[in-house]
C-alpha cells in the first residue's frame, strides 16, 4: 500500500519536472532580451550579435534547443553556461554544498526550537509565555528578512565588530571561524522559518484539543500534558510536517535576499543571476534542482503524515 | 602621492592624490570642526605645505611612505558578478572582469591617470607621418604564467580577434579603424589602418584590449602581476604576485576579487573591515563612510553621464523645441548639489566633460535652468505631455528624472515617467522607445566618446541624430595634430551636439568608491571604478 503510494508519487514527481522544464524554458525565452544581447549589453551591433548567437547556438530554434537540452541533461550532461563558459557542473557544484548546508544547519537548530515552542504555547494557551510566543512569531512574520538580515548586521558587524558582515568561506577556517562567519545568515533564517513553524505546531495541536476524543481523555483524567505529547501531538503531526517540508525547500530555493545581503554564493541567487542573463541551460539546472528538492520534501512529509496517522493508509 | 617622491615642503596641497586629500581633509575636519567644503576651500587657497599636510596625517593616525612596500594581502568587492564573468578579454564587460583581467593579463598600452598612452608590453609606439601605420616594438624578455615566451605572435593574434567577421568583440566597432595587424620583426607588429587614427594608443588601453596566447581564448594566462589561483564565475577569484613579473608593481602576496551586489551590505563590509576596497559607493552612503573611522571615500571626476536621449526620428523628439524644452527644465546645479550629494560636475547636453581635458569645450555657454525658455519651447512644440522611460541605469537617474517631472508640472507640462526594471532595458527600451534614459561610460577619448553616440549612423547612436558634418569632423580630428585647430574641431562638435541632437545630459557622476586607509598606491584613471579597475598592479599596504 504504502510502496505503491510512493511509487506514484514518484513517477507523479517526474511528471511535475518535466512539465516544469517546459513551463521555465519557454517563460525564460519569453523575457525580452536573449542571452548574447546581454552579454553585449550597450556594445551590441548586429553583426556581433549574430556571430555571438551563432557561437553559442541559440541562433537555432527553440524547439530543438529545448530537446538538445533535454537529451544531455538524460545522459547527465548538464552543459555549459551560454553566459560565461563555464560548465554548469562546475558552477553548481560548490554552491549546492553551501545551499544544502546552510538550509541542514538552519533545519537542526530552528525545527526542535519550533517544536519545542509551539508544544509549550499549546500545553499554556493563555499564559504570558504563550503571548509573548505569539506576539513574537507575528512580528518576525510580518517584518521583511532583509530588515532583520540589515539589522543584524549593523549591530553585530558593523558596531560591535562581533561578526563579519559578509560570509566569505574559503575552505580553510577553523572551527570556531566558520561558526562566526555563518552566525548571521544563520540566525536571520533561524528568525524567519521558525515564526511559521511555531505557530502551526501551536494551532495545529490546539485544533486537535477539540476533538471528542481529547474530550474523553481529559474526563478520564488524563494530565494535559500527557494528552498533548501522547495523543493530540501524533494527530497534528500532519499538518506541522508539511509546513516544515515547504520552509525546507524554501531554504533550498527562496533565500535569494539572504544570500545577496550576506554575499553568500548559494543556489537561489545563482538562479536569479540566470534569468537575469537569459542562460537557459543553467536556468533549467536549477529549476530542476528546485522543484525535485519540492518534490522529495513533499513525498517525504506525505510519507510522514501517513506513518504517524494510520486512517490516511485507507483511501476513502 | 603615487610613484612620486616626495621633496621638503615642495608637495602642495594640490598635489596630492585625490586619496590622500580626503584624508586631509577629514583629518582636519575631524580635528577643527571644519566641514569638508571648508577645507577644500581653504586648503586651495593657502596652498598647504607637505610640512603641514605630514603633520596632519601622522595626527591622524596616517603615515605616509614614498615607497611601496611589499607584502599582505587584499580583498577587494566589486559591485557586480554572476556566472557570465568571462575568462576571454573580448567578451569582458564587467568591472569585476576588467579587475581580474588587470592582474592578470597585459595591454600594449596602459592608460596613465590623466589617460596619456603609457609604454606596457609595446615599449614604444610610433605613426607613420600621416597616422595610417602605426608600429609597435615589443618588449623583449617577457614570459608567460606558463613559462613560455612572449612573441610578436601573441600579439597578432590577440588583437585581430576584435577585428575578424566572426568577431564576438565588445569593442570590434571601436578598434575598426584598424584594417589588420601584422608582424614585422621577431619584436616588432604593426597596425595598418583603414583610416588615420592618431588616438589608436589610448584605445589600446582599453579592457578589452588585452594581450592573450596566440591560439587561447585568455584561459587565465597572462603576463601580468598577478597569477590566477583559483577562479569560481559569481563566487572570488584569488591571485598571486607573479614572481616572474618583468617590471616593478605586483606589491602584495595575494589579492582577492568578489563583489558584493548589495550596495548596503557592500559599504558594511568595508566599514567592518572585512573587504579592503569597495567599488561604487552610492550617494546614500557618503555620509555614513565619511564618519566610519579607518575608511576613506575617493570621488573622481569622469564623464559618467546621467542622459536623457530623445530620439530624433519620431515624436516628439523630430520636434527641436520639445527637446530644448526638457534641456531647459533640468535644474543641473540642484542634480549635482542635492541627487549626486555634490559628487560630480554640471552637463552642458553634450557628452564631454572637463575630465576629458584639453578636448572639452569650455567656451561653450552652459545652459542653465530656465524654466520660463522651458515652457515656451514646449508651448512652440505644441505638445503638453510625453512619456519617459526610466531605469536605474545610473545612480540618481531616476531622482533627476523626477525633479524634471516636477518642474515639468510647475509650467503645466505632464511628462510621464514609465518605470522599467533594468533587466533586458539595453535590448528592449533603450534606442527603442521614444524618450528613454541612458548613461555611457567614459570613454579614453573625446573622439570616441562622441562617435558612439554621435556619429552618423553608427551603431549606438542613440538619439538617431544623423549629422554630416559631425561625421567629418570625427574623422577629420583624428588626423589633426595641430593643437589648436584640434580644439576648435572638438569645440564645433561640441557645440553642433549640444545645439542640434535629441541628448539631454544635466549632469555627470564622479567615480566614487571606498578603500581602507591602509591601501595606498590608489590610481585614479576616470574611466571606471576604482582607478579605472587599473589598481591591481599598483596598490600596496601601509
Amino acid at each position: 500500500m504504502m510502496k505503491q503510494m510512493v511509487l506514484q508519487r514518484i513517477a507523479i514527481g517526474f511528471a511535475t519536472l518535466m512539465v516544469v522544464s517546459v513551463i521555465v524554458f519557454v517563460m525564460t525565452s519569453w523575457l525580452p532580451g536573449d542571452v548574447a544581447s546581454i552579454i553585449l549589453g550597450q556594445a551590441a551591433t548586429p553583426e556581433t550579435l549574430a556571430a555571438l548567437r551563432a557561437e553559442l547556438g541559440t541562433d537555432q530554434p527553440l524547439i530543438i534547443q529545448y530537446f538538445s537540452w533535454l537529451g544531455n541533461m538524460a545522459t547527465g550532461d548538464l552543459g555549459i553556461s551560454k553566459a560565461g563558459g563555464a560548465t554548469i557542473s562546475s558552477l553548481i557544484e560548490s554552491r549546492i554544498g553551501n545551499t544544502m548546508m546552510m538550509a541542514g544547519l538552519v533545519a537542526l537548530v530552528s525545527i526542535p526550537i519550533s517544536i519545542a515552542l509551539g508544544l509549550y504555547a499549546a500545553m499554556h494557551p493563555g499564559t504570558w509565555l504563550d503571548r509573548l510566543v505569539t506576539f513574537g512569531t507575528l512580528s518576525t512574520i510580518s517584518v521583511p528578512e532583509f530588515f532583520i538580515a540589515t539589522v543584524l548586521v549593523l549591530i553585530l558587524a558593523v558596531n560591535l565588530h562581533w561578526l563579519p558582515s559578509t560570509t566569505y568561506l574559503t575552505g580553510d577556517e577553523t572551527t570556531w571561524q566558520f561558526l562566526k562567519a555563518i552566525a548571521m545568515p544563520l540566525f536571520t533564517l533561524v528568525i524567519v522559518v521558525s515564526a511559521q513553524m511555531i505557530r502551526m505546531t501551536r494551532a495545529g495541536i490546539l485544533n486537535v484539543m477539540n476533538s471528542p476524543y481529547i474530550e474523553m481523555a481529559i474526563l478520564k483524567g488524563v494530565p494535559r500534558k500527557r494528552i498533548i505529547l501522547r495523543h493530540a501531538f501524533f494527530n497534528a503531526i500532519g499538518p506541522i510536517v508539511n509546513v516544515i517540508a515547504l520552509n525546507l525547500a524554501y531554504l533550498v530555493s527562496g533565500v535569494v535576499i539572504v544570500e545577496t545581503i550576506f554575499s553568500y554564493p548559494g543556489l537561489a541567487k545563482l538562479m536569479i543571476d540566470a534569468v537575469q542573463t537569459r542562460d537557459l541551460p543553467l536556468v533549467q539546472a536549477c529549476a530542476m534542482i528546485f522543484c525535485g528538492t519540492y518534490v522529495v520534501l513533499i513525498i517525504l512529509a506525505d510519507v510522514a503524515s501517513i506513518l504517524s496517522n494510520p486512517r490516511l493508509r485507507q483511501p476513502k | 602621492m603615487t610613484d612620486k617622491t616626495i621633496l621638503d615642503n615642495e608637495l602642495k596641497y594640490q598635489d596630492l592624490d585625490h586619496v590622500d586629500k580626503g584624508r586631509v581633509e577629514k583629518t582636519l575636519a575631524g580635528n577643527k570642526g571644519y566641514t569638508r567644503r571648508e577645507v577644500m576651500k581653504l586648503a586651495a587657497a593657502t596652498g598647504v605645505t607637505l610640512a603641514v599636510a605630514e603633520n596632519m596625517l601622522i595626527s591622524g593616525n596616517k603615515a605616509i611612505a614614498a615607497t611601496p612596500k611589499k607584502g599582505g594581502s587584499v580583498r577587494v568587492a566589486i559591485d557586480l558578478h554572476g556566472p557570465n564573468d568571462n575568462v576571454d578579454p573580448r567578451l569582458f564587460t564587467s568591472g569585476i572582469d576588467y579587475a581580474r583581467g588587470r592582474a592578470v593579463y597585459s595591454s600594449l598600452v596602459q592608460h596613465a591617470n590623466d589617460l596619456t598612452p603609457q609604454p606596457e608590453l609595446a615599449e614604444s609606439f610610433e605613426p607613420n607621418s600621416n597616422a595610417t601605420e602605426w608600429t609597435f616594438k615589443l618588449r623583449k624578455g617577457v614570459e608567460w604564467h606558463d613559462g613560455s615566451k612572449f612573441t610578436a605572435e601573441d600579439v597578432v593574434y590577440s588583437m585581430n580577434r576584435h577585428l575578424t567577421e566572426d568577431s564576438t568583440s565588445t569593442i570590434k566597432s571601436v578598434m575598426a579603424t584598424v584594417k589588420e595587424w601584422k608582424k614585422t620583426g621577431p619584436h616588432e607588429v604593426k597596425a595598418i589602418m583603414h583610416s588615420p587614427n592618431a588616438d589608436l594608443p589610448t584605445l589600446l588601453g582599453l579592457n578589452q584590449n588585452k594581450i592573450i596566447k596566440d591560439g587561447s581564448k585568455g584561459d587565465w594566462i597572462g603576463t601580468g602581476p598577478y597569477t590566477m589561483e583559483s577562479f569560481e564565475p559569481g563566487v572570488k577569484s584569488v591571485h598571486k604576485r607573479n614572481e616572474n613579473y618583468w617590471r616593478e608593481g605586483a606589491n602584495l602576496d595575494a589579492m582577492e576579487i568578489t563583489a558584493i551586489t548589495d550596495p548596503v551590505a557592500r559599504v558594511n563590509a568595508v566599514i567592518a573591515g572585512d573587504v579592503d576596497m569597495i567599488a561604487r559607493v552610492d550617494p546614500k552612503a557618503y555620509r555614513q563612510i565619511r564618519s566610519a573611522d579607518g575608511v576613506t571615500l575617493t570621488s573622481i571626476p569622469a564623464a559618467a553621464q546621467l542622459g536623457i536621449c530623445i530620439l530624433k526620428n519620431t515624436k516628439p523628439g523630430e520636434s527641436d523645441d520639445f527637446v530644448k524644452g526638457m534641456q531647459y527644465i533640468q535644474d543641473r546645479e540642484r542634480i549635482v548639489k542635492r541627487i549626486l550629494k555634490g559628487e560630480g560636475t554640471i552637463g552642458n547636453d553634450t557628452p564631454i566633460s572637463s575630465a576629458h581635458g584639453s578636448d572639452w569645450c569650455s567656451e561653450l555657454a552652459q545652459r542653465q535652468f530656465d524654466p520660463d525658455k522651458a515652457k515656451f519651447h514646449f508651448k512652440k512644440s505644441g505638445y503638453s505631455n510625453a512619456d519617459l522611460f526610466v531605469a536605474p541605469v545610473t545612480s540618481g537617474i531616476e531622482d533627476t528624472c523626477l525633479l524634471a517631472q516636477a518642474n515639468c508640472a510647475k509650467i503645466g507640462f505632464n511628462l510621464n515617467l514609465k518605470k522599467v526594471p533594468n533587466d533586458g532595458y539595453w535590448g528592449a527600451v533603450w534606442m527603442k522607445e521614444p524618450m528613454n534614459v541612458v548613461t555611457w561610460n567614459m570613454r579614453p577619448t573625446a573622439n570616441s566618446q562622441m562617435a558612439i553616440q554621435f556619429g552618423p549612423n553608427g551603431n549606438w547612436n542613440d538619439t538617431f541624430w544623423n549629422n554630416k558634418r559631425m561625421g567629418e569632423l570625427l574623422s577629420l580630428s583624428l588626423a589633426e595634430i595641430d593643437p589648436t585647430k584640434r580644439h576648435a574641431m572638438y569645440c564645433e562638435m561640441q557645440t553642433l551636439i549640444h545645439e542640434g541632437s535629441g541628448m539631454v545630459i544635466p549632469a555627470f557622476s564622479n567615480i566614487t568608491d571606498a578603500i581602507r586607509d591602509n591601501v595606498m598606491g590608489m590610481p585614479t584613471v576616470p574611466l571606471g571604478s576604482l582607478g579605472g579597475l587599473e589598481f591591481p598592479e599598483f596598490i600596496w599596504l601601509a
